[in-house]
C-alpha cells in the first residue's frame, strides 16, 4: 500500500508536469540528484546532496516515531511539532545558560533536557485524555500553538533573545553541540569541497538508536504489548488487567520525549540557536506522513523519512536544474498522503474497515489508528 | 512484511537506475564568458509580490543586458538556506545572492567555506551566530534606507488625516510589521516620524504578526488596529502583509503596500513604499560582470533612487503632491533625515 501511494503520487506528479508544459524526466532526475546525488546534470556534488538529505531526514525519524508510537495505542499525536519546539527551547535554554560546561556534561544535559520538555508537553495531552477524556487531537494541536507562541515570546523580547531587533536566540555553548561526522574545517578538502559543507552530524546515530529503541519497546517489552492491546481494544485491555489511562499517559510521555529529542538534536547538531525559522517549521507535521507511510514500523519510518528527506533536499535542485517550481515537491507529498487516505476510504466502503487479525477495534478510535492496525495485518496484495 | 519492504527497496533502486539512465545527458559544456548568477529567495518565495519578486526582476533585467546564466532557488523553510547557497557556491557560480535579513547567518557560514566565491545579501551581512558581521571580503551587503520610503508614505497618511481626506479622520493610523527586525522597523520609523511631522496630533499604532508568509496572521493584526480606529494600515510584512491590505479593504479604510508596488493586491492600497531591491540586485550583478565587485556595504536610498514611493489606487490632491515633492527633495538633499529607530 505505501509503495502504491508513492508510485501513484509520482505518476500524477508526472502528469502535472506534462500538463504545465514541463518535462517530468527532467523534474525527477533533478529530484534524484538533489535527493541522492544520482544523475546530476549540472555538476552538483553528489556527496553534498546525500549529506543534505541525511540532515533533513534525522528529525523526521524521531518525530515519525513520536507519531507512530501513540498510533499503536490508538492515539493520534498531531502535537509532534509542539513537542519538538519544546525540546528545542529546553535544549537552547540549557545550552545557553550553562554554555561553559564541558561537552561530557553539557551534551547529555541538553539532549535529556529536550526529551524531558517534549515529554512534559505531550504528557499534558496524555493526562487530559486519560483523566477527563479530552481528545488528544484537539489538545495536541492547541499545544502546538502554545509552543509556537512561547517560542516567539522567548526570542522576540523574551529572555533568550540575542539582542534588540533580532529574532534569534543566543547561540548554545560549544559543549552543547553534536559533532559533525566529518571535521568542520573550511580548509580541509573532502569530495572536492571544504569538509565543513557536509553537515551530517552524530544526531543520525542517536536517531537510529531511538528508532531501534522504539521497535524494541513495542515488540519486545510487556509495556509495548500493553500499548498494542490498548490500541486494539480498550475494553479487552481493561479485561486483561491493563490500566488504560496509565498506558495512555506513559505512551504520550515517551512519544513526547522522542519529539523533544528531535528538537534538541536540530539545535545541537544543525542550528546551534533558535531562529525565526522555527515559527514555520513543519517537521512535526511531515512526521505524520512519515509515520503513516512507514506503516508505523521502525524500518518503514526510516525509509519514509529517507523519501521525505530526499524530496525536501531534491526540490531546490529540481527548481534550479529543470526550472520546475519546487512546489511540485509539496504536491508530491500531498499526493502521497492523499492516496494513503484514499485507500482508507476504500477500506471503509468495502465494509472492512479493519484488518483480518484485529477484528475487534472499537468504533470510537480515530481513523488513523484504524489505518495503522490495518497496516499491521497482512494487507491485500496490490499485484 | 519482509518481502514487501524488499520490494519497496527494489523499486526505489529501479527508479533511480531508470532516471539515471534518462537524465544523464542534458549537461553540456558552458561557453567561456558566461557569468553564472545564483539567486536564493527566503521563505517568502518568488510570488511574494515583494522583495523576493523584485530581486528576480533585477536578475531578469540583468539577463537581458549581460551575458549571464541566472538560476533561482526558492527556500521552502529556513532549513534550506544553507543547502541552497552551498549548492550554487559548490558549482563555482560567479555571484550568489541571498535575499533577506533572515539569511545573514547562512551567508556568513557559506561565505567562510567558499572564500573564492562572491556573495551578495539583500538587507544584511554575513554574520556569525551572535549576529556579528564577520566582515568577509567576499560578501557585499546591499542595505536600504527603508526609513526614506516609510517617511514618504507616512507623510501622505499624516497629511490625509490632518486635512480630513481619509475615511474616518480620527487621527489614528497603524503599521503591521512582520518580525521586529531592523529592515521592518526602519520602514515603521520613517512612517511614524513623517506622519507626526505632518499631523502632530496623530497616533500611530504598531503591531507585529511574527510572520512573513501567512496572510491570516497579518489580517488579524490589522483588524485589531482598525477596531482601535486606525484609518490607514501600512503593511511591512511581505507575503503575510497581503492579508493586512485585504482587511483594510474589507473594513473600508486605506492601506499602504511595501517593498514593491502593490496596487494590484487590493483596491484599498493608496500607495506603496518602495524598496528598489531590483535596482540593488541589478547593481550587484553588473558590478560582478564588470569586475568591480567589492566586499562591504552598499546603501540604497532616495538619494540614489534605491528607495521611494508609488501612488496607487488614489488620485493625489495637488497640495499633497506639492508637499510630498518638497519632502522628497529635502530627504534627497539631506535637509531632512528620517530616523532609523521608531520614535516614541
Amino acid at each position: 500500500m505505501p509503495l502504491g501511494s508513492v508510485v501513484f503520487a509520482f505518476v500524477v506528479g508526472a502528469l502535472i508536469c506534462l500538463v504545465t508544459g514541463a518535462n517530468p524526466i527532467d523534474a525527477y532526475s533533478g529530484l534524484l540528484c538533489g535527493g541522492f546525488g544520482i544523475a546530476c546534470a549540472q555538476g552538483e556534488n553528489p556527496a553534498l546532496q546525500v549529506s543534505n538529505t541525511v540532515v533533513f531526514l534525522i528529525p523526521l525519524i524521531t518525530t515519525g516515531v513520536a507519531v507512530a508510537l501513540p498510533f499503536r495505542a490508538g492515539l493520534f499525536n498531531i502535537g509532534a511539532e509542539g513537542q519538538l519546539l519544546a525540546g528545542a527551547i529546553a535544549c537552547t535554554a540549557i545550552g545557553v545558560q550553562f554554555k561553559d560546561l564541558p561537552a561530557v556534561i553539557l551534551l547529555p544535559m541538553v539532549l535529556l533536557g529536550g526529551m524531558a520538555a517534549g515529554a512534559v508537553w505531550a504528557g499534558i495531552a496524555g493526562v487530559l485524555k486519560a483523566t477527563v477524556g479530552a481528545h488528544e487531537v484537539v489538545t495536541t494541536i492547541m499545544l502546538n500553538y502554545i509552543a509556537q507562541w512561547l517560542l516567539r515570546y522567548l526570542i522576540i523580547g523574551g529572555p533568550l533573545q540575542l539582542g534588540a531587533g533580532t529574532s534569534t536566540s543566543k547561540p548554545i555553548g560549544q559543549g552543547a553541540r553534536l559533532a559533525t561526522l566529518l571535521p568542520a574545517d573550511n580548509s580541509l578538502i573532502i569530495f572536492g569541497l571544504p569538509a565543513s559543507v557536509f553537515r551530517v552530524h552524530t544526531g543520525l546515530l542517536i536517531a537510529l538508536v531511538a528508532v531501534a529503541a522504539f521497535a524494541f519497546l513495542l515488540w519486545r517489552t510487556s509495556f509495548g504489548y500493553e500499548i498494542r492491546t490498548v490500541g486494539q481494544s480498550q475494553k479487552a485491555a481493561r479485561y486483561a488487567g491493563v490500566s488504560v489511562s496509565r498506558t495512555i499517559i506513559i505512551t504520550m510521555l515517551i512519544a513526547g520525549a522522542f519529539s523533544g529529542l528531535a528538537g534538541a538534536i536540530q539545535i545541537s547538531g544543525v542550528d546551534h540557536n533558535l531562529t525565526d525559522k522555527y515559527f514555520t517549521d513543519t517537521t512535526g507535521f511531515d512526521a505524520i506522513a512519515v509515520a503513516l507511510l512507514g506503516l508505523g514500523s521502525a524500518v518503514g519510518i526510516v525509509l519514509a523519512a529517507l523519501l521525505f528527506g530526499a524530496l525536501h533536499a531534491g526540490g531546490a535542485i529540481m527548481q534550479s536544474d529543470a526550472g520546475i517550481s519546487s512546489n511540485l515537491v509539496l504536491v508530491l507529498q500531498a499526493l502521497i498522503l492523499f492516496s494513503i487516505a484514499a485507500n482508507f476510504v476504500g477500506a471503509i466502503r468495502k465494509g472492512l474497515p479493519f484488518g483480518r487479525k484485529s477484528a475487534d477495534l472499537p468504533p470510537e478510535l480515530p481513523p488513523a489508528a484504524g489505518l495503522m492496525s490495518e497496516a499491521a495485518a497482512p494487507p491485500p496484495e496490490p499485484t | 512484511m519482509g518481502h514487501k519492504r524488499l520490494r519497496f527497496v527494489g523499486l526505489v533502486v529501479a527508479a533511480m537506475v531508470l532516471a539515471a539512465a534518462c537524465g544523464g545527458s542534458s549537461g553540456g559544456g558552458t561557453p567561456a564568458k558566461t557569468f553564472k548568477i545564483g539567486l536564493v529567495t527566503d521563505t517568502g518565495g518568488l510570488n511574494d509580490k515583494s522583495f523576493n519578486h523584485l530581486a528576480d526582476v533585477g536578475l531578469e533585467k540583468a539577463k537581458t543586458d549581460f551575458k549571464i546564466q541566472g538560476d533561482v532557488k526558492e527556500s521552502k523553510t529556513g532549513d534550506d538556506y544553507i543547502p541552497n547557497l552551498t549548492d550554487f557556491a559548490s558549482k563555482n557560480y560567479d555571484l550568489v545572492i541571498g535575499v533577506g535579513f533572515l539569511m545573514q547567518q547562512a551567508i556568513g557560514t557559506v561565505s567562510g567555506q567558499f572564500p573564492n566565491i562572491h556573495f551578495a545579501i539583500i538587507d544584511g551581512a554575513g554574520t556569525d551566530a551572535n549576529g556579528k558581521d564577520l566582515q568577509h571580503t567576499n560578501v557585499q551587503s546591499l542595505f536600504f534606507k527603508e526609513q526614506d520610503a516609510g517617511a514618504m508614505v507616512g507623510a501622505m497618511a499624516g497629511w490625509l488625516e490632518k486635512n480630513g481626506k481619509a475615511k474616518k479622520n480620527l487621527h489614528v493610523i497603524s503599521a503591521v510589521g512582520g518580525v521586529s527586525i531592523p529592515p521592518v522597523n526602519h520602514y515603521i520609523a520613517g512612517y511614524k516620524w513623517a506622519a507626526k511631522m505632518e499631523d502632530p496630533s496623530i497616533q500611530v499604532l504598531v503591531g507585529y504578526s511574527n510572520n512573513f508568509n501567512d496572510p491570516a496572521k497579518c489580517k488579524s493584526v490589522a483588524q485589531a488596529q482598525i477596531n482601535a480606529k486606525s484609518d490607514v494600515v501600512f503593511q511591512v510584512a511581505g507575503g503575510c502583509g497581503l492579508g493586512a491590505l485585504q482587511q483594510a479593504g474589507q473594513s473600508g479604510v486605506y492601506s499602504v503596500g511595501v517593498d514593491a508596488d502593490q496596487k494590484d493586491a487590493d483596491p484599498s492600497v493608496i500607495a506603496s513604499a518602495l524598496k528598489k531591491v531590483d535596482v540593488a540586485t541589478y547593481t550587484a550583478i553588473s558590478n560582478v560582470v564588470k569586475g568591480q565587485f567589492q566586499g562591504g556595504a552598499l546603501t540604497f536610498s532616495i538619494a540614489n533612487d534605491g528607495a521611494g514611493y508609488a501612488v496607487d489606487n488614489f488620485s493625489l490632491p495637488a497640495e499633497l503632491k506639492t508637499e510630498l515633492d518638497k519632502i522628497q527633495g529635502q530627504i534627497k538633499s539631506g535637509a531632512l533625515t528620517p530616523p532609523a529607530d521608531i520614535p516614541a
